[in-house]
């Protein structure tokens, strides 16, 4: 276990854009994924996606609650409280659930993404981050193997699944720069050991994303790193879906912003 | 009575053991795509509480399944030459009483015979004058296992989930009953 940093005011600046980044794309991906509560294509499937759907909003939880500890809000500010312009998650995990070769894509898209990231977030140089990292990452292999099959399965089930899936890809994988690019505090984290340098995990994304659609029989596509402006990504709402999800998830909290409890 | 698949995919016993040492027991069934979807489907369905270190998977038409009843009116086996072909391996599965429970059986051993009345009369020797309520013999070779090495992330995760009943999430007008009362939360 790697020794606490102490964090001057500059990287603890950047430290809690880059948890407050990470914590909304697990909240923000895990409400998508509850949307399918009762509506899966099987019993089986609809308690395991609401099981992925949990996990990734109790991740959420961990990395809000390292913001709270830096001093930042807690949790249940961040995640109820804040409107579609504060939010910070890449647009990949907000767009509509679509269809399940849609979720199933992106589900997989984003368990490669931490497939690279947490085994690096566990080497980070500050202990709380490489703690949470672990917890994280226990789960995700099971998101993984569950993502990946369905991959698998779609690509070479039938006309319909693959042209799906294909259709899912499309839009999609243009949205995956937007989920690697650095925020503009990370190379300082980077430099810190706090946090992966951007260009070597977005490579080491890419590079697993390929292999896995290749292995699957679809054409490997050609995955450009991303441009320091995707960074951008997270700040755009151009398109009101962000805005449409949250006033979904946070009217009941706002309906009583004093209750303590339920 | 109706013959309709209940879905168009096939459905797969699954058998959880809870700790090291225990049987693995029949603890119910889930519908997967195949053997590997299966053993997915059955974590997930079944792996989360109580706890699990191992998990099978076998398709429903690997199961004989015998009632009490058909046990009894069984005719015994008359004597003849063994049959020919190699031995085939079952798993015996026993349900042993009507005693509420979260299995349907649990696992009492292996039995070999080259077909099923084989190994049928091979697992009834092997249980002579125990209690039977019904019996499986589930063919060993179509049972997939989860693998050992993966038990932590398989079956970690869920030991380290809180179980709440849902009385413990209370309405607003049991909060404030709670409150009034000094409850702490």
């Amino acid at each position: 276990m790697s020794e606490p940093t102490t964090l001057g005011s500059e990287l603890t600046r950047a430290l809690l854009e880059r948890l407050t980044a990470l914590g909304d794309d697990e909240l923000v991906l895990g409400h998508r994924d509850s949307e399918w509560t009762g509506h899966a294509p099987i019993l089986e499937e609809d308690i395991a996606i609401a099981n992925v759907a949990q996990d990734e909003i109790g991740h959420a939880v961990l990395w809000y609650g390292l913001v709270e500890q830096l001093g930042g809000p807690d949790p249940d500010r961040l995640a109820f409280f804040r409107d579609a312009d504060e939010y910070r998650n890449a647009a990949l995990v907000d767009r509509p659930r679509g269809d399940w070769a849609f979720t199933m894509a992106r589900q997989f898209l984003f368990d490669a993404y931490e497939a690279e990231l947490l085994p690096r977030l566990e080497r980070s140089s500050y202990a709380p981050v490489a703690d949470a990292a672990a917890k994280v990452r226990r789960e995700e292999l099971f998101h993984l193997r569950h993502s990946a099959l369905w991959l698998e399965r779609l690509a070479h089930g039938t006309d319909e699944s693959r042209r799906r899936l294909t259709a899912a890809l499309d839009e999609l994988l243009p949205l995956l720069p937007g989920l690697l690019a650095p925020l503009p505090g990370d190379a300082a984290l980077a430099a810190a050991g706090v946090y992966p340098e951007a260009a070597e995990l977005a490579d080491a994304v890419l590079a697993r994303v390929g292999a896995a659609l290749e292995a699957a029989g679809l054409a490997r596509p050609t995955l450009e790193p991303p441009a320091d402006a995707a960074g951008a990504d997270r700040r755009q709402r151009p398109d009101g879906v962000l805005a449409a999800l949250l006033a979904e998830m946070q009217s009941v909290a706002r309906s009583d912003p004093q209750a303590e409890g339920w | 009575m109706s013959h309709a698949a209940d879905t168009q995919w096939p459905r797969w016993e699954v058998l959880k053991q809870d700790a090291e040492g225990k049987p693995h027991q029949a603890v119910g069934s889930v519908h997967a795509a195949d053997a590997e979807h299966a053993l997915l489907m059955a974590r997930t369905v079944f792996a989360r509480r109580p706890s699990a270190v191992s998990m099978w998977v076998a398709p429903a038409a690997s199961v004989r399944s015998f009632t009490a009843q058909e046990l009894a009116e069984r005719e015994a086996p008359t004597e003849r030459a063994p049959a020919a072909g190699a031995p085939e391996r079952y798993l015996v599965v026993r349900k042993a009483s009507h005693r509420r429970s979260m299995a349907f059986g649990e696992l009492v051993g292996e039995v070999e015979g080259a077909n099923v009345d084989e190994a049928l009369a091979a697992a009834l020797a092997r249980l002579a004058g125990e209690p039977v309520l019904a019996l499986w013999l589930v063919e060993a070779r179509a049972v997939v296992r989860s693998d050992p090495a993966e038990a932590d992330p398989w079956f970690g995760p869920a030991r380290d989930k809180t179980y709440k009943q849902q009385s413990v999430y209370s309405s607003r007008a049991t909060a404030r009953q709670d409150a009034a009362k000094g409850v702490p939360r």
